[in-house]
C-alpha cells in the first residue's frame, strides 16, 4: 500500500525542502519506489537540491493541464533509478492547480510509487491546501526557534481541522552546544509546546549548505550528520523502531541517545 | 431587558435569539446596548439570528444588518418561522432558514463548554457561557468566552472572560503565561517574568486585572460559592 507523506512547516527556511529531498533519497536507499512532488508552484527548489534542474522538460501543471503524461514529466534520480522527481512550474503561480488536481495526481502516483513524499510551499494558503489534499500523512519540519514553532503550531492545527491525522514531527537544525548552553530551545521545550509524536531530530551541519548548493542530498555522504539523521527518521517511516539520537556538533560523537521509550513525545490529543 | 436578546452557543456556533413578540425598536434598542457591552465578544463573529415569528419588513431588516455591521458582526443566516421575514431576508441576500421550534428553547445561563483539545495558534473558542480547556491554550490562540475560563494546562494565548460585560468573570490556568488577559472591559499584558510555576487566577480588582495564586485566592475567597 503506497503512502502519500507531505512535508509542510508554516514559516519559510526551516528545511521543508532539504527534508524532502533527504527523506526520498533515504526511502529509495531502502529500495523502495519513492516519488517527490515539488508543490511550491512558482517558486521551485526541490530540483535544485536534487541537482536535476537542468533535465525538466515537463512539470507538475503539464500534468494537471493534459499537455503531457505523468511519466513524461517524472525525472529519474542521479543516484537512486527508484527515485523520481515530479518539478513544479516555475512560470505559474499556486493557482495553475486545485485540490481536486493534487488529489487526482497523488492517486496516479500511487499506483507507481511506494512512497510519494511531497515538498508543500511554506504559508498557510492555497498552495499549503494543495499540498496537503492528497496526504494520507503529515510531517512538519521546525527549527527550535520560537517563531518556527509558532507557525508549526498554527499548520498542526490545520492540519488537524482537514483531518489528515496526528502530524509528526522533524525537529531541524538543533544546536545541541547551544542547548546545553541554554541559549537554544531544547527538544522538550519544543514538544511541550506543540504536543506531537517526534520523529527525528536533524542537527544543524554545516555540510548540508555545501551539498544542498551542489545538488547531491546528505544522505549519500556517510559523514555527514544531518544525513544519517534522515537516514534514522527515513526508518521511522517505514515502520521500523529506531531510537531518536541527538548527533551532537562535534562529528561522529553522539551526544545522547534516547531508547524508544527515553524520550516519549506526549501524544497529541487523546 | 436580557429577555429581549439572548445569546447562545450551539453545534452550528453562536445563535442571537431576538424576542418576537416585543416591540421591534426595543429589541434593536436591547441589541444595541448588548453589543456595546460585549463589543469585543461580537468583532468578527458569525451568528445565527433568530427571530422566531416575528415578520420583519425588508427596512427593519436593514436596520438590524445595518446594528450588526456596526459592530462587526456578521449574519450567517436568518431563522424564522415566518415567510415574509424570510424572504426580506433572501432580498437582502442573507441565508434564511425556518426555524425548528424545539430548537428555540434557551439554554441556562450557566452553560458551559469543555475543549478537550489544545488550543493552538491562530484557533478561536468562542461561546456565550463559561470555557473549560482541558489542554493547553498556545501562544497565538484565543478563547473569548461570556462566563470564566479555566485551562487546565499552560495558557499562553489570549484569553477574554467575561466578554459579554461581566467583571466578575475570572481565569485561572494551571500554568499561567498568557499572552494578554482581557475581563470584561479590562486589558492586562502578561506579567514579565514567569509564572510561579503553581496555579494562579485572574481576576478583576478595582479596575484592574490583578493575578493571585490559586491558593491565596481560594484562602480570601472562602466563602464564595
Amino acid at each position: 500500500m503506497s503512502r502519500v507523506i507531505t512535508i509542510t512547516s508554516g514559516k519559510g527556511g526551516v528545511g521543508k525542502t532539504t527534508s524532502t529531498a533527504n527523506l526520498g533519497a533515504a526511502l529509495a536507499m531502502q529500495g523502495l519506489k519513492v516519488a517527490v512532488v515539488d508543490a511550491d508552484i512558482g517558486l521551485r527548489n526541490l530540483d535544485v537540491v536534487m541537482g536535476l534542474e537542468n533535465r525538466i522538460v515537463y512539470d507538475l501543471v503539464d500534468v494537471v493541464e493534459g499537455r503531457c503524461r505523468l511519466r513524461q514529466a517524472l525525472i529519474k534520480d542521479k543516484h537512486f533509478p527508484d527515485l523520481c522527481l515530479l518539478p513544479a512550474a516555475q512560470t505559474r503561480d499556486k493557482d495553475a492547480v486545485t485540490a481536486d488536481d493534487m488529489i487526482a495526481l497523488t492517486n496516479q502516483l500511487r499506483a507507481e510509487f511506494d512512497y510519494v513524499l511531497i515538498d508543500s510551499p511554506a504559508g498557510i494558503e492555497a498552495g499549503f491546501r494543495n499540498a496537503i489534499a492528497g496526504a494520507d500523512e503529515v510531517l512538519i519540519v521546525t527549527t527550535p526557534e520560537v517563531a518556527a514553532v509558532r507557525d508549526a503550531d498554527r499548520i498542526i492545527g490545520l492540519v488537524e481541522a482537514f483531518e489528515k491525522g496526528h502530524p509528526r514531527l522533524i525537529i531541524n537544525r538543533l544546536k545541541p552546544r547551544m542547548v546545553s548552553r541554554g541559549e537554544m530551545m531544547s527538544i522538550d521545550d519544543v514538544l511541550q509546546i506543540l504536543a506531537i509524536d517526534l520523529i527525528g531530530v536533524v542537527p544543524d551541519d554545516e555540510q548540508i549548505v555545501t551539498s544542498t548548493n551542489r545538488g547531491e542530498v546528505a544522505v549519500l555522504d556517510r559523514s555527514s550528520r544531518a544525513g544519517r539523521a534522515f537516514v534514522e527518521i527515513a526508518r521511522r517511516l517505514a515502520g521500523e523502531d529506531v531510537p531518536i539520537t541527538v548527533f551532537d556538533d562535534n562529528p561522529g560523537l553522539l551526544n545522547r541517545i534516547f531508547g524508544a521509550f527515553g524520550i516519549r513525545p506526549r501524544g497529541s490529543e487523546r | 431587558m436580557t429577555t429581549l436578546v439572548a445569546i447562545k452557543g450551539g453545534r452550528e456556533g453562536l445563535r442571537l435569539h431576538l424576542d418576537e413578540a416585543a416591540v421591534w425598536s426595543d429589541v434593536l434598542g436591547a441589541l444595541r446596548s448588548q453589543l456595546n457591552q460585549g463589543a469585543q465578544f461580537f468583532n468578527g463573529a458569525r451568528v445565527i439570528v433568530d427571530i422566531g415569528n416575528r415578520s420583519l419588513s425588508e427596512e427593519q431588516l436593514a436596520e438590524l444588518m445595518a446594528l450588526m455591521r456596526e459592530h462587526h458582526l456578521e449574519a450567517a443566516a436568518l431563522a424564522s418561522t415566518s415567510c415574509e421575514s424570510r424572504s426580506a431576508a433572501r432580498a437582502a441576500g442573507v441565508v434564511a432558514r425556518p426555524v425548528t421550534r424545539s430548537a428555540a428553547a434557551p439554554e441556562a445561563p450557566g452553560d458551559a463548554m469543555f475543549v478537550w483539545r489544545t488550543i493552538r495558534s491562530g484557533q478561536v473558542v468562542r461561546h456565550h457561557g463559561h470555557v473549560t480547556v482541558v489542554g493547553d491554550v498556545n501562544a497565538g490562540a484565543e478563547v473569548v468566552a461570556g462566563g470564566n475560563v479555566v485551562v487546565w494546562g499552560r495558557l499562553r494565548g489570549t484569553v477574554h472572560a467575561g466578554a459579554l460585560g461581566d467583571r466578575t468573570a475570572i481565569i485561572c490556568a494551571i500554568e499561567l503565561r498568557p499572552t494578554q488577559l482581557r475581563i470584561a472591559d479590562l486589558i492586562a499584558r502578561a506579567p514579565d517574568g514567569a509564572s510561579g510555576g503553581h496555579p494562579e487566577v485572574a481576576y478583576v480588582d478595582g479596575d484592574q486585572i490583578a493575578v493571585e495564586s490559586w491558593e491565596r485566592y481560594r484562602r480570601s475567597n472562602r466563602n464564595d460559592p
